[in-house]
Protein backbone atom coordinates (compact mmCIF):
# COMPACT_ATOMS: atom_id res chain seq x y z
CA UNK A 1 0.00 0.00 0.00
CA UNK A 2 1.57 3.83 -0.86
CA UNK A 3 0.48 6.45 1.15
CA UNK A 4 1.23 9.71 -0.08
CA UNK A 5 0.44 13.43 1.07
CA UNK A 6 -1.26 15.27 -1.39
CA UNK A 7 -2.72 19.15 -0.43
CA UNK A 8 -2.98 18.12 2.96
CA UNK A 9 -4.75 14.94 2.61
CA UNK A 10 -3.42 11.46 3.18
CA UNK A 11 -4.19 9.61 0.19
CA UNK A 12 -3.53 5.58 0.49
CA UNK A 13 -3.40 3.74 -3.03
CA UNK A 14 -3.82 0.10 -2.95
CA UNK A 15 -3.79 -2.71 -5.50
CA UNK A 16 -5.65 -5.84 -5.84
CA UNK A 17 -4.41 -8.08 -8.73
CA UNK A 18 -6.98 -10.77 -10.46
CA UNK A 19 -5.77 -12.95 -12.85
CA UNK A 20 -6.25 -15.87 -15.01
CA UNK A 21 -7.89 -16.42 -18.18
CA UNK A 22 -10.89 -13.81 -19.20
CA UNK A 23 -12.60 -14.29 -22.71
CA UNK A 24 -13.16 -10.76 -23.06
CA UNK A 25 -10.11 -8.57 -23.27
CA UNK A 26 -10.82 -5.20 -20.51
CA UNK A 27 -9.63 -2.19 -21.61
CA UNK A 28 -8.00 0.59 -20.19
CA UNK A 29 -9.86 2.74 -18.04
CA UNK A 30 -9.03 5.92 -17.34
CA UNK A 31 -9.27 6.57 -13.44
CA UNK A 32 -13.33 5.76 -13.20
CA UNK A 33 -14.95 6.55 -10.21
CA UNK A 34 -17.32 4.10 -8.88
CA UNK A 35 -20.11 4.48 -6.36
CA UNK A 36 -20.03 1.41 -4.68
CA UNK A 37 -18.19 1.01 -1.62
CA UNK A 38 -19.73 -0.46 1.55
CA UNK A 39 -18.12 2.01 4.10
CA UNK A 40 -16.74 5.42 3.04
CA UNK A 41 -18.95 8.16 1.43
CA UNK A 42 -17.70 8.15 -2.05
CA UNK A 43 -17.02 10.84 -5.03
CA UNK A 44 -19.89 9.49 -7.39
CA UNK A 45 -19.70 9.98 -11.41
CA UNK A 46 -20.31 7.50 -13.93
CA UNK A 47 -19.46 3.81 -13.66
CA UNK A 48 -19.02 2.89 -17.08
CA UNK A 49 -15.45 2.33 -17.45
CA UNK A 50 -14.22 4.79 -20.52
CA UNK A 51 -12.01 2.45 -22.72
CA UNK A 52 -9.37 3.87 -24.73
CA UNK A 53 -8.16 0.51 -25.91
CA UNK A 54 -5.86 -2.50 -23.32
CA UNK A 55 -2.82 -1.28 -22.29
CA UNK A 56 -0.85 -4.58 -23.32
CA UNK A 57 2.18 -5.42 -21.45
CA UNK A 58 4.11 -7.86 -23.88
CA UNK A 59 6.17 -10.65 -21.77
CA UNK A 60 9.51 -11.01 -23.61
CA UNK A 61 7.88 -13.28 -25.63
CA UNK A 62 6.44 -11.65 -27.85
CA UNK A 63 8.50 -8.64 -27.81
CA UNK A 64 11.38 -10.73 -29.53
CA UNK A 65 10.07 -11.45 -33.26
CA UNK A 66 12.25 -12.69 -35.98
CA UNK A 67 12.16 -9.71 -37.76
CA UNK A 68 15.09 -7.69 -36.67
CA UNK A 69 17.44 -10.88 -37.22
CA UNK A 70 17.34 -11.78 -40.43
CA UNK A 71 20.57 -13.07 -42.06
CA UNK A 72 21.81 -10.39 -45.16
CA UNK A 73 23.84 -13.21 -46.81
CA UNK A 74 25.88 -12.65 -49.77
CA UNK A 75 24.40 -13.56 -53.04
CA UNK A 76 23.48 -17.80 -52.86
CA UNK A 77 24.64 -19.79 -55.07
CA UNK A 78 23.50 -23.19 -56.61
CA UNK A 79 25.01 -25.37 -59.71
CA UNK A 80 24.84 -22.40 -61.51
CA UNK A 81 20.87 -22.12 -63.06
CA UNK A 82 19.30 -18.69 -63.52
CA UNK A 83 15.79 -19.09 -63.92
CA UNK A 84 14.26 -16.07 -62.09
CA UNK A 85 11.38 -18.26 -60.03
CA UNK A 86 14.47 -20.21 -58.14
CA UNK A 87 16.22 -17.09 -57.77
CA UNK A 88 12.92 -15.88 -56.09
CA UNK A 89 12.86 -19.16 -53.92
CA UNK A 90 16.23 -18.72 -53.25
CA UNK A 91 16.15 -14.90 -51.65
CA UNK A 92 13.45 -15.65 -50.00
CA UNK A 93 14.93 -18.88 -47.89
CA UNK A 94 18.05 -16.59 -47.69
CA UNK A 95 15.88 -14.09 -45.95
CA UNK A 96 14.48 -16.22 -43.76
CA UNK A 97 17.72 -17.75 -42.37
CA UNK A 98 18.46 -15.88 -38.90
CA UNK A 99 22.16 -15.66 -37.81
CA UNK A 100 22.64 -15.77 -33.76
CA UNK A 101 25.96 -14.08 -33.01
CA UNK A 102 28.13 -16.18 -30.13
CA UNK A 103 26.10 -19.49 -30.61
CA UNK A 104 27.06 -22.00 -29.04
CA UNK A 105 30.51 -20.00 -28.24
CA UNK A 106 32.14 -16.49 -28.47
CA UNK A 107 32.90 -15.43 -31.76
CA UNK A 108 30.25 -17.81 -33.94
CA UNK A 109 27.31 -16.99 -35.90
CA UNK A 110 24.91 -19.39 -36.06
CA UNK A 111 23.12 -20.10 -39.09
CA UNK A 112 19.51 -20.57 -37.54
CA UNK A 113 17.10 -22.25 -40.07
CA UNK A 114 14.29 -22.34 -37.57
CA UNK A 115 12.95 -18.86 -38.65
CA UNK A 116 12.54 -20.52 -42.61
CA UNK A 117 10.43 -23.18 -40.54
CA UNK A 118 8.15 -20.44 -39.93
CA UNK A 119 7.59 -19.40 -43.19
CA UNK A 120 5.58 -22.22 -44.27
CA UNK A 121 6.40 -20.60 -48.23
CA UNK A 122 10.08 -20.57 -47.86
CA UNK A 123 10.07 -24.30 -46.44
CA UNK A 124 8.52 -25.35 -48.85
CA UNK A 125 10.22 -23.83 -51.76
CA UNK A 126 13.64 -25.04 -49.26
CA UNK A 127 12.20 -28.66 -50.22
CA UNK A 128 11.03 -28.37 -53.86
CA UNK A 129 14.32 -27.46 -54.90
CA UNK A 130 15.81 -30.74 -53.60
CA UNK A 131 13.02 -32.24 -54.79
CA UNK A 132 13.30 -31.15 -58.53
CA UNK A 133 16.85 -31.94 -58.66
CA UNK A 134 16.50 -34.93 -57.15
CA UNK A 135 13.43 -36.83 -58.38
CA UNK A 136 14.46 -38.08 -61.67
CA UNK A 137 18.28 -39.55 -60.01
CA UNK A 138 17.00 -42.99 -59.45
CA UNK A 139 17.82 -42.23 -55.75
CA UNK A 140 16.05 -44.86 -53.21
CA UNK A 141 17.78 -43.37 -49.99
CA UNK A 142 17.76 -40.06 -48.14
CA UNK A 143 19.90 -40.11 -45.59
CA UNK A 144 19.20 -37.41 -42.72
CA UNK A 145 21.84 -36.54 -39.90
CA UNK A 146 20.09 -35.74 -36.37
CA UNK A 147 18.76 -33.95 -35.71
CA UNK A 148 18.61 -31.01 -38.17
CA UNK A 149 18.35 -33.20 -41.17
CA UNK A 150 15.26 -35.40 -39.73
CA UNK A 151 13.43 -32.27 -40.41
CA UNK A 152 14.52 -31.80 -44.34
CA UNK A 153 15.30 -35.45 -44.98
CA UNK A 154 11.84 -36.62 -44.67
CA UNK A 155 10.13 -34.52 -46.89
CA UNK A 156 12.40 -34.79 -49.93
CA UNK A 157 12.61 -39.00 -49.27
CA UNK A 158 8.26 -38.97 -49.46
CA UNK A 159 8.49 -36.60 -52.04
CA UNK A 160 10.92 -38.56 -54.11
CA UNK A 161 9.68 -42.24 -53.12
CA UNK A 162 12.70 -43.17 -50.73
CA UNK A 163 13.27 -44.37 -48.10
CA UNK A 164 14.37 -42.34 -45.01
CA UNK A 165 17.43 -43.41 -43.24
CA UNK A 166 18.31 -41.44 -39.92
CA UNK A 167 22.00 -41.19 -38.95
CA UNK A 168 22.03 -40.74 -34.93
CA UNK A 169 23.93 -39.73 -31.84
CA UNK A 170 25.42 -43.47 -30.23
CA UNK A 171 22.42 -45.63 -28.21
CA UNK A 172 19.73 -43.61 -29.50
CA UNK A 173 18.69 -46.24 -32.30
CA UNK A 174 17.26 -49.42 -30.97
CA UNK A 175 19.42 -52.97 -32.15
CA UNK A 176 22.25 -53.73 -34.45
CA UNK A 177 23.98 -50.84 -35.92
CA UNK A 178 26.89 -49.82 -37.63
CA UNK A 179 29.33 -46.41 -36.31
CA UNK A 180 31.43 -44.17 -37.66
CA UNK A 181 33.86 -41.73 -35.38
CA UNK A 182 35.13 -38.41 -36.63
CA UNK A 183 36.96 -35.43 -35.69
CA UNK A 184 35.55 -32.41 -33.86
CA UNK A 185 37.63 -29.20 -32.75
CA UNK A 186 38.51 -30.43 -29.58
CA UNK A 187 37.83 -34.83 -29.43
CA UNK A 188 35.77 -36.90 -31.39
CA UNK A 189 31.73 -37.79 -32.00
CA UNK A 190 30.24 -41.02 -33.15
CA UNK A 191 27.40 -41.57 -35.59
CA UNK A 192 25.48 -44.40 -36.02
CA UNK A 193 23.11 -46.29 -38.76
CA UNK A 194 20.74 -49.24 -38.53
CA UNK A 195 22.58 -52.74 -40.05
CA UNK A 196 20.00 -53.83 -42.78
CA UNK A 197 18.67 -50.41 -43.21
CA UNK A 198 20.22 -49.93 -46.67
CA UNK A 199 21.14 -52.64 -49.58
CA UNK A 200 24.56 -53.12 -51.17
CA UNK A 201 24.49 -51.38 -54.56
CA UNK A 202 21.34 -48.71 -53.20
CA UNK A 203 21.83 -45.12 -54.50
CA UNK A 204 21.67 -42.46 -51.76
CA UNK A 205 21.48 -38.81 -50.95
CA UNK A 206 22.97 -37.35 -47.47
CA UNK A 207 20.99 -34.59 -46.18
CA UNK A 208 21.48 -32.01 -43.33
CA UNK A 209 20.66 -28.31 -42.71
CA UNK A 210 23.85 -26.97 -42.69
CA UNK A 211 28.00 -27.68 -44.11
CA UNK A 212 30.44 -26.53 -41.84
CA UNK A 213 33.71 -28.10 -41.76
CA UNK A 214 32.43 -31.12 -43.40
CA UNK A 215 33.03 -33.92 -40.34
CA UNK A 216 29.70 -35.07 -39.75
CA UNK A 217 28.69 -35.93 -43.52
CA UNK A 218 32.03 -37.11 -44.22
CA UNK A 219 31.17 -39.78 -41.51
CA UNK A 220 27.85 -40.27 -42.89
CA UNK A 221 29.25 -40.87 -46.34
CA UNK A 222 31.39 -43.65 -44.89
CA UNK A 223 28.80 -45.26 -43.10
CA UNK A 224 26.75 -45.46 -46.28
CA UNK A 225 29.90 -46.49 -48.55
CA UNK A 226 30.84 -49.32 -45.91
CA UNK A 227 28.22 -50.61 -46.89
CA UNK A 228 28.23 -50.63 -50.38
CA UNK A 229 25.84 -48.10 -51.04
CA UNK A 230 26.96 -44.93 -53.90
CA UNK A 231 26.71 -41.67 -52.30
CA UNK A 232 25.11 -39.62 -55.37
CA UNK A 233 25.69 -36.34 -53.84
CA UNK A 234 25.18 -34.44 -50.14
CA UNK A 235 22.31 -31.64 -49.75
CA UNK A 236 22.50 -28.94 -47.45
CA UNK A 237 20.37 -25.94 -47.51
CA UNK A 238 23.52 -23.74 -46.43
CA UNK A 239 27.00 -23.64 -46.75
CA UNK A 240 29.92 -22.35 -44.62
CA UNK A 241 32.50 -21.92 -47.47
CA UNK A 242 35.39 -20.83 -45.48
CA UNK A 243 35.45 -23.59 -43.59
CA UNK A 244 35.95 -25.96 -46.85
CA UNK A 245 33.48 -28.47 -46.02
CA UNK A 246 33.72 -29.26 -49.67
CA UNK A 247 37.21 -29.79 -50.25
CA UNK A 248 37.19 -32.14 -47.56
CA UNK A 249 34.19 -34.19 -48.75
CA UNK A 250 36.59 -34.91 -51.85
CA UNK A 251 34.65 -36.24 -54.32
CA UNK A 252 31.63 -36.21 -53.11
CA UNK A 253 29.29 -33.44 -55.33
CA UNK A 254 27.74 -31.36 -52.63
CA UNK A 255 24.42 -28.94 -53.54
CA UNK A 256 24.03 -26.07 -51.55
CA UNK A 257 20.75 -23.46 -51.58
CA UNK A 258 22.51 -20.68 -49.70
CA UNK A 259 26.19 -20.09 -49.14
CA UNK B 1 -8.74 -41.98 -29.70
CA UNK B 2 -7.60 -44.30 -32.22
CA UNK B 3 -7.91 -43.24 -35.81
CA UNK B 4 -9.73 -46.99 -35.89
CA UNK B 5 -12.25 -45.45 -33.57
CA UNK B 6 -12.34 -42.71 -36.09
CA UNK B 7 -14.02 -43.09 -39.35
CA UNK B 8 -10.70 -45.54 -40.23
CA UNK B 9 -12.73 -48.52 -39.45
CA UNK B 10 -10.93 -51.52 -41.49
CA UNK B 11 -8.62 -49.44 -43.30
CA UNK B 12 -5.78 -51.26 -44.53
CA UNK B 13 -3.42 -48.72 -44.38
CA UNK B 14 -3.46 -49.00 -40.46
CA UNK B 15 -2.45 -52.68 -40.51
CA UNK B 16 0.61 -51.15 -43.12
CA UNK B 17 1.65 -48.77 -40.61
CA UNK B 18 1.17 -51.22 -37.86
CA UNK B 19 3.12 -53.70 -39.53
CA UNK B 20 5.77 -51.86 -40.56
CA UNK B 21 6.73 -50.90 -36.91
CA UNK B 22 10.14 -53.32 -35.53
CA UNK B 23 9.51 -54.03 -31.81
CA UNK B 24 12.93 -54.50 -30.39
CA UNK B 25 12.80 -55.89 -26.99
CA UNK B 26 14.84 -55.00 -23.66
CA UNK B 27 15.81 -51.24 -25.13
CA UNK B 28 16.84 -49.29 -23.83
CA UNK B 29 16.09 -51.70 -20.91
CA UNK B 30 15.36 -54.65 -19.79
CA UNK B 31 11.77 -54.95 -19.57
CA UNK B 32 11.13 -52.32 -22.37
CA UNK B 33 10.04 -54.12 -25.79
CA UNK B 34 11.06 -50.90 -27.78
CA UNK B 35 8.23 -50.09 -30.91
CA UNK B 36 11.03 -48.80 -33.64
CA UNK B 37 9.71 -46.36 -36.22
CA UNK B 38 12.78 -46.31 -38.47
CA UNK B 39 11.55 -49.17 -40.23
CA UNK B 40 8.37 -47.22 -40.94
CA UNK B 41 10.33 -44.83 -42.58
CA UNK B 42 12.35 -47.22 -44.60
CA UNK B 43 8.56 -48.64 -46.32
CA UNK B 44 7.76 -45.42 -48.61
CA UNK B 45 3.99 -46.76 -49.02
CA UNK B 46 3.18 -46.55 -45.39
CA UNK B 47 5.57 -43.58 -44.38
CA UNK B 48 3.31 -42.36 -47.04
CA UNK B 49 0.03 -43.39 -45.46
CA UNK B 50 0.88 -41.88 -41.85
CA UNK B 51 1.30 -38.79 -43.30
CA UNK B 52 -1.75 -38.89 -45.32
CA UNK B 53 -3.86 -39.68 -42.28
CA UNK B 54 -2.81 -37.07 -40.04
CA UNK B 55 -2.91 -34.59 -43.05
CA UNK B 56 -6.32 -35.85 -43.90
CA UNK B 57 -7.50 -34.58 -40.60
CA UNK B 58 -5.69 -31.86 -39.76
CA UNK B 59 -6.04 -30.18 -43.23
CA UNK B 60 -9.71 -28.54 -42.78
CA UNK B 61 -8.66 -27.19 -39.06
CA UNK B 62 -6.82 -23.90 -39.62
CA UNK B 63 -3.96 -24.83 -37.59
CA UNK B 64 -1.14 -22.54 -38.42
CA UNK B 65 1.26 -24.50 -36.13
CA UNK B 66 3.05 -27.60 -35.59
CA UNK B 67 5.61 -28.32 -32.75
CA UNK B 68 7.28 -31.12 -33.36
CA UNK B 69 9.21 -32.81 -30.15
CA UNK B 70 12.79 -33.76 -30.81
CA UNK B 71 13.86 -35.83 -32.41
CA UNK B 72 11.37 -38.19 -33.65
CA UNK B 73 8.60 -35.64 -33.97
CA UNK B 74 10.96 -34.21 -36.57
CA UNK B 75 10.44 -36.82 -38.91
CA UNK B 76 6.98 -37.05 -39.05
CA UNK B 77 5.71 -33.19 -37.73
CA UNK B 78 7.39 -31.37 -40.79
CA UNK B 79 5.79 -33.50 -43.17
CA UNK B 80 2.33 -33.00 -41.96
CA UNK B 81 3.28 -28.95 -41.59
CA UNK B 82 4.17 -28.67 -45.18
CA UNK B 83 0.79 -30.45 -46.50
CA UNK B 84 -1.67 -28.29 -44.41
CA UNK B 85 0.69 -25.36 -44.88
CA UNK B 86 1.24 -24.26 -41.13
CA UNK B 87 4.54 -23.73 -39.49
CA UNK B 88 6.74 -25.93 -37.92
CA UNK B 89 8.20 -25.13 -34.57
CA UNK B 90 10.79 -27.31 -32.71
CA UNK B 91 10.26 -28.27 -29.34
CA UNK B 92 13.94 -29.24 -28.35
CA UNK B 93 16.48 -30.22 -25.28
CA UNK B 94 18.25 -27.60 -23.56
CA UNK B 95 20.53 -25.64 -25.01
CA UNK B 96 19.98 -26.55 -28.42
CA UNK B 97 18.15 -24.08 -29.80
CA UNK B 98 19.99 -20.20 -30.02
CA UNK B 99 18.55 -17.47 -28.85
CA UNK B 100 15.87 -16.27 -26.57
CA UNK B 101 14.02 -19.69 -25.23
CA UNK B 102 11.13 -20.62 -22.97
CA UNK B 103 11.41 -23.82 -21.31
CA UNK B 104 9.31 -26.13 -19.43
CA UNK B 105 10.70 -29.06 -16.82
CA UNK B 106 8.95 -32.71 -16.62
CA UNK B 107 9.42 -35.50 -14.56
CA UNK B 108 11.56 -38.73 -15.61
CA UNK B 109 11.00 -42.13 -13.50
CA UNK B 110 14.67 -40.95 -12.32
CA UNK B 111 15.29 -37.21 -12.65
CA UNK B 112 13.80 -34.65 -14.50
CA UNK B 113 14.33 -33.39 -18.32
CA UNK B 114 13.11 -29.94 -20.02
CA UNK B 115 11.69 -28.74 -23.26
CA UNK B 116 12.44 -25.48 -24.78
CA UNK B 117 10.23 -23.55 -27.69
CA UNK B 118 11.82 -20.37 -29.36
CA UNK B 119 10.56 -17.20 -28.04
CA UNK B 120 8.63 -15.54 -30.84
CA UNK B 121 7.76 -19.01 -32.71
CA UNK B 122 4.36 -19.00 -31.67
CA UNK B 123 1.77 -16.32 -30.93
CA UNK B 124 -0.73 -16.07 -28.68
CA UNK B 125 -3.87 -17.53 -29.44
CA UNK B 126 -2.52 -19.42 -32.55
CA UNK B 127 -3.73 -23.06 -33.17
CA UNK B 128 -1.35 -26.03 -32.56
CA UNK B 129 -0.76 -29.35 -33.69
CA UNK B 130 1.80 -31.78 -31.62
CA UNK B 131 3.13 -34.71 -33.19
CA UNK B 132 5.35 -36.96 -31.98
CA UNK B 133 6.11 -40.80 -32.69
CA UNK B 134 4.88 -42.40 -29.51
CA UNK B 135 2.82 -41.36 -26.41
CA UNK B 136 3.55 -43.56 -23.43
CA UNK B 137 3.18 -42.01 -20.14
CA UNK B 138 2.11 -38.96 -21.22
CA UNK B 139 4.66 -36.82 -19.81
CA UNK B 140 6.72 -35.28 -22.71
CA UNK B 141 3.45 -34.40 -24.44
CA UNK B 142 2.29 -32.86 -21.10
CA UNK B 143 5.34 -30.57 -20.60
CA UNK B 144 4.78 -29.73 -24.54
CA UNK B 145 1.02 -28.28 -23.67
CA UNK B 146 2.23 -26.71 -21.02
CA UNK B 147 5.26 -24.88 -22.74
CA UNK B 148 2.82 -24.21 -25.42
CA UNK B 149 0.24 -22.75 -23.00
CA UNK B 150 2.48 -20.85 -21.45
CA UNK B 151 1.83 -16.79 -21.28
CA UNK B 152 3.07 -15.63 -24.73
CA UNK B 153 1.11 -12.39 -23.92
CA UNK B 154 -0.10 -10.76 -20.75
CA UNK B 155 -2.72 -8.22 -21.37
CA UNK B 156 -2.88 -5.86 -18.36
CA UNK B 157 -5.95 -3.43 -17.58
CA UNK B 158 -7.38 -1.60 -14.51
CA UNK B 159 -9.55 0.39 -12.94
CA UNK B 160 -9.91 2.09 -10.10
CA UNK B 161 -11.92 3.08 -7.11
CA UNK B 162 -11.57 6.37 -5.60
CA UNK B 163 -13.29 7.38 -2.06
CA UNK B 164 -13.28 10.81 -0.23
CA UNK B 165 -13.94 10.12 3.51
CA UNK B 166 -14.99 12.54 6.10
CA UNK B 167 -11.52 13.83 7.14
CA UNK B 168 -10.39 14.45 3.73
CA UNK B 169 -8.08 11.03 3.38
CA UNK B 170 -8.25 9.74 -0.15
CA UNK B 171 -7.98 5.83 -1.03
CA UNK B 172 -7.68 5.52 -4.42
CA UNK B 173 -8.28 1.38 -5.08
CA UNK B 174 -6.89 -0.53 -8.24
CA UNK B 175 -7.99 -3.04 -9.49
CA UNK B 176 -5.41 -4.63 -12.28
CA UNK B 177 -6.63 -7.37 -13.89
CA UNK B 178 -4.28 -9.70 -15.77
CA UNK B 179 -5.24 -11.84 -19.09
CA UNK B 180 -2.78 -14.16 -19.74
CA UNK B 181 -3.08 -15.69 -23.21
CA UNK B 182 -0.94 -18.59 -24.65
CA UNK B 183 -1.20 -20.76 -28.02
CA UNK B 184 -4.07 -22.93 -28.40
CA UNK B 185 -3.21 -26.22 -28.38
CA UNK B 186 -6.26 -28.19 -30.52
CA UNK B 187 -4.81 -31.71 -30.41
CA UNK B 188 -1.71 -34.22 -30.21
CA UNK B 189 -0.96 -36.21 -32.60
CA UNK B 190 1.10 -39.71 -32.29
CA UNK B 191 1.83 -42.87 -34.49
CA UNK B 192 1.42 -45.49 -31.49
CA UNK B 193 0.01 -45.14 -28.60
CA UNK B 194 -0.82 -47.23 -25.14
CA UNK B 195 -4.51 -48.60 -25.02
CA UNK B 196 -5.62 -46.53 -22.27
CA UNK B 197 -6.17 -43.52 -24.61
CA UNK B 198 -9.31 -44.92 -26.57
CA UNK B 199 -12.25 -42.73 -26.38
CA UNK B 200 -12.20 -39.16 -25.18
CA UNK B 201 -9.12 -39.67 -23.23
CA UNK B 202 -7.27 -36.42 -22.99
CA UNK B 203 -3.65 -34.92 -21.67
CA UNK B 204 -4.23 -31.32 -19.81
CA UNK B 205 -7.75 -31.32 -21.52
CA UNK B 206 -6.23 -31.97 -24.91
CA UNK B 207 -7.32 -34.91 -27.05
CA UNK B 208 -4.95 -37.03 -28.36
CA UNK B 209 -4.74 -39.02 -31.84
CA UNK B 210 -3.20 -41.91 -32.82
CA UNK B 211 -2.77 -44.67 -35.30
CA UNK B 212 -1.80 -48.16 -33.58
CA UNK B 213 -1.03 -49.68 -30.45
CA UNK B 214 2.19 -50.86 -29.46
CA UNK B 215 2.90 -54.36 -30.67
CA UNK B 216 4.91 -57.21 -28.35
CA UNK B 217 6.28 -59.30 -30.90
CA UNK B 218 8.08 -58.28 -33.88
CA UNK B 219 7.47 -59.22 -37.25
CA UNK B 220 10.64 -60.42 -38.71
CA UNK B 221 12.07 -57.40 -39.71
CA UNK B 222 16.02 -56.90 -41.41
CA UNK B 223 15.90 -60.80 -40.94
CA UNK B 224 18.24 -61.41 -38.35
CA UNK B 225 20.71 -58.59 -37.99
CA UNK B 226 18.45 -56.29 -36.21
CA UNK B 227 17.87 -57.67 -33.15
CA UNK B 228 19.72 -56.81 -30.22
Amino acid sequence: MDTLKIFNSNVVIQRFFYSGNFVNQLKLTALSFSSTCPKKRSISASTAPVGTGGRHFHTAASNHRNTSCFSHMAAPTSDGHKEDVKDDRISRITSAIRVIPDFPKPGILFQDITTLLLDPVAFKDTIDLFVERYKDKDISVVAGVEARGFIFGPPIALAIGAKFVPMRKPNKLPGAVISQEYSLEYGTDKIEMHVGAVQEGERALVIDDLIATGGTLCAAISLLERVGVKVVECACVIELPDLKGRDRLGDKPLFVLVS
Amino acid sequence: MFAEENGLHGDPRIKAISDAIRVVPHFPKPGIMFQDITTLLLDQKAFKYTVDIFVDRYKEKKISVVAGVEARGFIFGPPIALAIGAKFVPLRKPRKLPGEVISEAYVLEYGTDCLEMHVGAVQAGESVLIVDDLVATGGTLSAAIRLLGKELEVHCSSSSTIILDQINNIYIFEHVFLERVGADVVECACVIGLPQVKGNWTLNGVPLYVLVEPRLNDLGHFGDGGFV
